[in-house]
């Protein structure tokens, strides 16, 4: 390959990551410009809701500061360019109903779980599925092999929250193995000792299960259709008939070879992965920024949905970006016109 | 016929047609529906499966079984419409970009991959957030649709690219055939298997979308679909009430449906793989 | 040899799964609270995952209030008690307050003995320094009616405080008045000495209540209080006793079920539920309900759902639509719907809690029974009927569930009585203005188009908004108006705003529950609240029907008079005012707050329940300081 066509490879996919965030942040910008929404009452709405008994002046003084505060003051034009200086500067606004906090705190808070769960629920998914796939495809002929395959076209299709939920009474309830939801347990913060860090684990284990089985699905059944057809190509009947050990041959020829386009599959799914971690946190508690996202469509926070829209494009992008530049160094056969 | 008659000798494809035909056939038994689909209390509430209602009845007053009906028939609507839209955006995308080649395929490519690479979900669930509840079936189609192209048109492209340099596309060219009927006339026969298999994948994904959305109470409430009959019994604490009849028929129907899909598509897939087509070949 | 292999295989899966269950049992044995669970009360929020976890300062913004910080933590002067209609002076030593003639002076005296958490005493300089610092300082919550309203503010002695106002006002004392919120006063030896009272974080908050801030977690998902060491020194410990509970943790849970499994588990002691969570809970032996018998929802919050029509919007603007719409309901199926028939009824504008029971409503039902509606022709109609309480009873029984005999039980859960299902009188006074229908039995307005009303609900499905949003619309969907529901994020902005046919917000603003002055509930009926369509009201609750009449401005003038202890002619006038409501029916007021709980008694007892109404049933409210004596735990 040569070093042209990598570097050409790199500025165009570059380009297109600018492109693409980009493209998603000005989306981000004007949906909710769209509608006559004012914010600003929202919350003074929820102060009065709340029994705050403030009045009309006191409402009007706090209309003013507020306005300067949430950059909805000046033309759009203004807006859309103050927009972007902030967003450089990571500075989305504070969060409508857990005023003052800025979006940006908020979302720096959760975002280590969210990345936590979907980093190690993704490997395990990919190594599980891949692997359990690779012998049941070798071995499909057996009872268990076509076992694991119905229970897993039905599990396949199941809607992550129901699932999740399942497990939770399953594991949680009728058999008290597992916490019922958060992050950690009340009265203790999480700091890196041992305790803590299993506390944090016994936590963690039922949403990052409900993650790998319901994802790994998906991974199992097409390793298992490409085992099948690598299984069946000639190198593979030489391997045999010269001797090569069953595992050896699974392990080494079949889904070493089967295994390149599943690292493409990887790239474009973390954006489907992200959003079942959503879902996933939301039914187990797990303070990630699934839930944030749930408590902002509950309490209609423009700026924190915004926010994190804003902060999930850029994410995934820059993920799927980092996995593509790897792509290259992993494929020998890279051709690119 | 021969094709079919060789499809159902799969089991898969047998079992899948069988339950989407049985779906179907359950979508119509909609429009004979003695119940409104959306009002409340017109039957005693949350009764158990027993006659009249097959099904039992749910929380608001209606019956399982005819709201499931309406929810299969509104949910494949859905997936239709947004199937339908994005195929037609995927094919000219992708014949535009695998048969023209060079800068507008990589312009095309360009836009096809960023909106594959940002979290669908997400952007859905951003866009159904600000039209809460004002989402009809169609504009969820539509929506579906808009974000849902992108990965076939890819799909397409690549068979398009490997059309182009068969043999055959010389000959045509050569002999003065025009590009548009060169492109529907020799293309869309090797194209439209392709087609298939991904329009059922767009369905599944489609459907799963909705799901989800209306889990979070992001679309019109009112209107049953899967989605939403889920999200009322969820709500609604089916579940830990006991209710087993109101949260297990959306949860099985989905089920039903996908699996259906998914096996179908599988088996179209195997059958179209030309390696399988040549051990059919030789076996005959 | 391929056999060998493979039960190599299996070897290895088989050794993987049994260490996987190994380290899960090794990570069974861990505590789920940091402190001894018999020692603690644990009950959740209403308010939602915690914004400013680590912030404090009440007076400078929304701080989350009911994570334990206004019930545990902070004391007022005097507090609104729903549940026996009375209004208790905690730091006042008495009440009501002390007025002079024309009400431009307010004498307030303090309950003495008194401290901070962090040991300093409780005096009238600390009063004196929270009124004058929200004079001066703009951005202070309650900035606004104390820079109004006060011209000087100064201390007589250590324990009495006197404020002089810039022109009369009897009601001044309201802004003290803790009802859900309120101007408390602020520690002066904390607040001197910081520069910038506004971005002040006030952590770890020092308040005169019997608990101190113990943790807290950095996300907003729980809060744990400690019980103070000298508990006898705060208002409520002096007045009520010692607080059971050493400790209390408050928490957030992102989803019912989450809550629902928590107080099935034992983890969880009190949770504000909906309708079908309670009935969920319930089924556990361990968990109660506060009545113990059907409907087991409480029913002495003090609000009014109903229906807010928009007075600038043709035809709401005409009493007869009003009217008809009214009538068009069947209240039986709307209370189906909006609540399961476990909420009571009210055919006037407030709440048929304690403190109203014996001062309104008893006095009203004469009057309801006998009053008419004109339908134009010579025609009259009785519109009351006061059945609808054993309607509703037998319509529950039906539905299996245990309803009691007993008529006073029955008016206690049902309420006195609804307005009649009457849809032929409803034509008569909708035709009466031109109204007709057509072939299909749908309605039309005079001008001819078909009537659609655009119901705007809230979007969160549990709450109160939107079931009565769904209630209407099947109702009048039925009688054959077109009903187009909406549930946008921006719901409340939009009722500020006036951009709705009708809204689901309480039909008028929630009266103190205390007390039977109901000046609060009138004033958003006054004529200078009245913003045009696109401008802001002030409240949302009966303010956004933008109504106004000028018999009610007068009987608030005469209101604006009236002393607070001087309870006949307060009475007297609140009558009047209802009176008036009824006939113009501005908006329509449905059916009495609700709250469905689930109480655990697997660690505590001696809840405050239907048969045990002592201070405060809610855990959210300020007044649960009040309940905590008073618990017994259930473990010893």
């Amino acid at each position: 390959m040569s070093a042209k066509t990598l570097k050409i490879y790199l500025i165009a996919r570059f380009l297109q990551y600018i492109f693409v965030v980009f493209l998603g942040l000005t989306l981000v910008f004007f949906i909710p410009r769209l509608l006559p929404q004012d914010p600003i009452r929202a919350i003074i709405g929820q102060f009065q809701q709340h029994g705050a008994g403030l009045d009309a002046k006191t409402v009007e003084t706090m209309v003013t500061t507020f306005q300067e505060l949430f950059g909805l003051s000046g033309s759009l034009l203004t807006q859309y360019t103050s927009f972007w200086k902030r967003i450089l500067t990571l500075d989305f606004g504070p969060s409508f109903f857990q005023f003052p906090t800025p979006v940006s705190q908020l979302i720096w808070r959760f975002l280590p779980w969210t990345l936590g769960l979907m980093l190690t629920s993704t490997i395990a998914a990919w190594l599980l599925g891949n692997v359990i796939g690779g012998i049941a495809g070798y071995f499909s002929q057996k009872r268990w092999a076509k076992l694991l395959d119905t229970l897993a076209t039905v599990i396949r299709p199941m809607p992550h929250y129901v699932f999740g939920l399942i497990l939770l009474i399953l594991f949680a309830y009728l058999w008290k193995i597992f916490p019922l939801g958060g992050g950690a347990s009340i009265g203790k913060n999480p700091s890196l000792t041992i305790a803590s860090f299993l506390d944090i684990l016994r936590h963690s284990f039922l949403p990052v299960l409900t993650m790998v089985i319901l994802n790994g699905v998906a991974w199992y059944h097409q390793m298992r259709l490409l085992v099948q057809n690598v299984k069946n190509e000639d190198f593979v009947h030489h391997a045999k008939f010269g001797g090569v050990h069953t595992w050896r041959l699974v392990s080494q020829y079949v889904i070493r070879n089967a295994m390149l386009p599943q690292v493409t599959g990887l790239a474009l799914s973390i954006g489907q992965i992200y959003s079942a971690a959503i879902i996933v946190e939301i039914v187990f508690s797990y303070p990630g920024v699934g839930t944030l996202l749930f408590e902002a469509i509950s309490r209609a926070d423009y700026n924190l949905i915004m926010g994190i829209a804003a902060i999930s494009i850029f994410m995934v992008s820059t993920l799927v970006l980092i996995v593509d530049l790897c792509y290259p160094l992993l494929d020998p056969r890279i051709r690119y016109r | 016929m021969g094709i079919l008659r060789e499809l159902f000798q799969d089991y898969r494809f047998a079992l899948g047609f069988t339950f989407l035909s049985a779906l179907v056939i359950l979508a119509f038994l909609s429009f004979f529906s003695p119940y409104d689909p959306v009002e409340w209390l017109q039957v005693p509430r949350d009764m158990p499966p027993s006659w009249p209602h097959i099904l039992g009845t749910n929380s608001k007053g209606q019956d399982v079984f005819w709201e499931a009906t309406f929810a299969i028939r509104n949910s494949l609507i859905i997936a239709f419409i947004a199937a339908l839209l994005s195929r037609i955006i995927a094919t000219i995308v992708g014949l535009l970009a695998g048969y023209k080649g060079g800068v507008t395929d990589q312009i095309l490519m360009f836009f096809t991959d960023g909106i594959l690479v940002l979290p669908l979900v997400m952007m859905l669930i951003l866009v159904a957030s600000i039209m809460k509840g004002q989402l009809s079936l169609i504009g969820l189609g539509i929506l579906l649709a808009f974000f849902g192209w992108p990965w076939d048109a890819r799909t397409i492209r690549s068979q398009v690219l490997s059309l182009r340099e068969q043999i055959f596309t010389q000959t045509a060219i050569l002999s003065g055939k025009s590009v548009l009927s060169l492109v529907f006339g020799e293309y869309m026969p090797h194209i439209t298997p392709l087609l298939l298999s991904t329009v059922l994948s767009n369905m599944t994904w489609s459907i799963s979308s909705e799901i989800t959305l209306a889990i979070l109470g992001l679309s019109k409430l009112e209107t049953p679909t899967l989605g939403t009959m889920l999200y009322w019994a969820l709500r609604r604490q089916a579940l830990l009430l006991g209710y087993w009849w109101w949260i297990m028929t959306p949860i099985i129907l989905t089920l039903v449906l996908l699996v259906g899909l998914y096996f179908i598509s599988v088996s179209l897939c195997e059958y179209m793989d030309p390696r399988s087509r040549l051990q059919r070949a030789t076996m005959e | 040899m391929i056999q060998k292999e493979e039960v190599e295989g299996m070897r290895r899966v088989i050794w993987l799964s049994v260490s996987v269950l190994i380290a899960g049992i090794l990570l069974i044995s861990y505590p789920v609270l940091a402190q001894p669970r018999e020692e603690t009360l644990i009950h959740d929020t209403v308010t939602g995952v915690i914004g400013t976890p680590d912030d404090f300062n009440v007076w400078a913004g929304w701080r989350w209030p009911d994570r334990g910080l206004h019930q545990y933590c902070l004391e007022p002067l005097w507090i609104a008690e729903p549940a026996t209609g009375e209004i208790l002076p905690l730091l006042a030593k008495e009440w009501p307050p002390e007025y002079n003639e024309d009400f431009t002076k307010m004498t307030i005296r303090l309950r003495e003995g008194i401290y901070w958490n962090d040991g300093a005493p409780f005096t009238a300089d600390d009063v004196v320094f929270a009124v004058d610092l929200h004079k001066r300082t703009p951005q202070l919550l309650m900035h606004g009616p104390m820079a109004e309203y006060v011209k000087e503010v100064r201390k007589i002695d250590d324990y009495t405080v006197e404020i002089e106002l810039t022109r009369p006002n009897s009601r001044f004392h309201s802004y003290f008045l803790d009802r859900w919120g309120a101007l408390r006063p602020m520690p002066k030896h904390v607040f001197e000495k910081v520069e910038d009272p506004l971005t002040f974080k006030f952590n770890p908050p020092v308040g005169t209540g019997p608990y101190v801030l113990e943790s807290y977690d950095p996300a907003g998902y729980w809060t744990t209080w400690k019980r103070r060491e000298d508990w006898d020194r705060s208002a409520t410990g002096k007045i009520y006793g010692e607080p059971k509970p050493k400790y209390i943790t408050t928490r957030v849970f992102a989803t019912e079920e989450a809550k629902i499994l928590a107080l099935l588990n034992g983890e969880l002691d009190l949770a504000y539920l909906s309708v079908e969570g309670m009935r969920a809970a319930m089924r556990a032996p361990h968990v109660r309900t506060w009545r113990k018998e059907w409907p087991w929802a409480c029913n002495i919050d003090p609000f009014v759902p109903g229906l807010v029509l928009n007075h600038m919007k043709e035809p709401y603007n005409i009493r007869d639509v009003r009217w008809a719409l009214t009538l068009a309901i069947n209240i039986e199926e709307f209370m189906t719907i909006a609540a399961d028939l476990m909420a009571p009824v009210s055919p006037i504008h407030i709440p048929p809690v304690p403190a109203y029971r014996k001062a309104y409503f008893e006095p009203m039902y004469e009057w309801l029974l006998n009053f008419e509606l004109d339908l134009g022709n010579g025609e009259k109609f009785k519109p009351f009927d006061p059945e609808v309480p054993s309607k509703l009873a037998s319509l529950a029984k039906k539905k299996g569930y245990p309803v009691p005999e007993d008529p006073e039980a029955i008016k206690d859960i049902f309420g006195i009585g609804w307005w009649k299902h009457a849809p032929d009188v409803a034509e008569k006074l909708l035709k009466k203005h031109g109204f007709f229908r057509d072939e299909f039995g749908r309605w039309h307005l005079p001008d001819g188009s078909l009537w659609a009303i655009q119901l705007l609900g809230h979007p969160e499905p549990t709450t109160f908004h939107h079931r009565t949003m769904l209630a209407a619309a099947d109702q009048w969907r039925k009688f054959g108006i077109g009903v187009e529901t909406w549930t946008p994020l921006q719901f409340t902005t939009l009722n500020l705003l006036g951009e709705f046919d009708i809204n689901t917000t309480w039909a008028a603003l929630e009266p103190w529950g205390a007390g039977v002055d109901l000046y609060r509930t009138l004033w958003p009926f006054h004529s200078s609240q009245v913003r045009p369509i696109g401008e802001y009201v002030a409240f949302d609750p009966g303010g956004s029907s933008r109504w106004s009449d000028p018999r009610m401005d007068e009987i608030i003038a005469e209101l604006e008079k009236v002393d607070i202890a001087d309870e006949k002619t307060t009475i007297d006038l609140g009558l009047e005012a209802l009176k008036l409501l009824v006939e113009e029916m501005p908006t329509i007021p449905v059916y009495g707050g609700i709250a469905f709980l689930g109480w655990s008694e697997m660690y505590w007892t001696n809840y405050p329940g239907a048969e045990n109404l002592y201070p405060h049933p809610w855990h959210w409210w300020p007044n649960f300081k009040l309940t905590l004596p008073f618990l017994k735990p259930s473990q010893k």
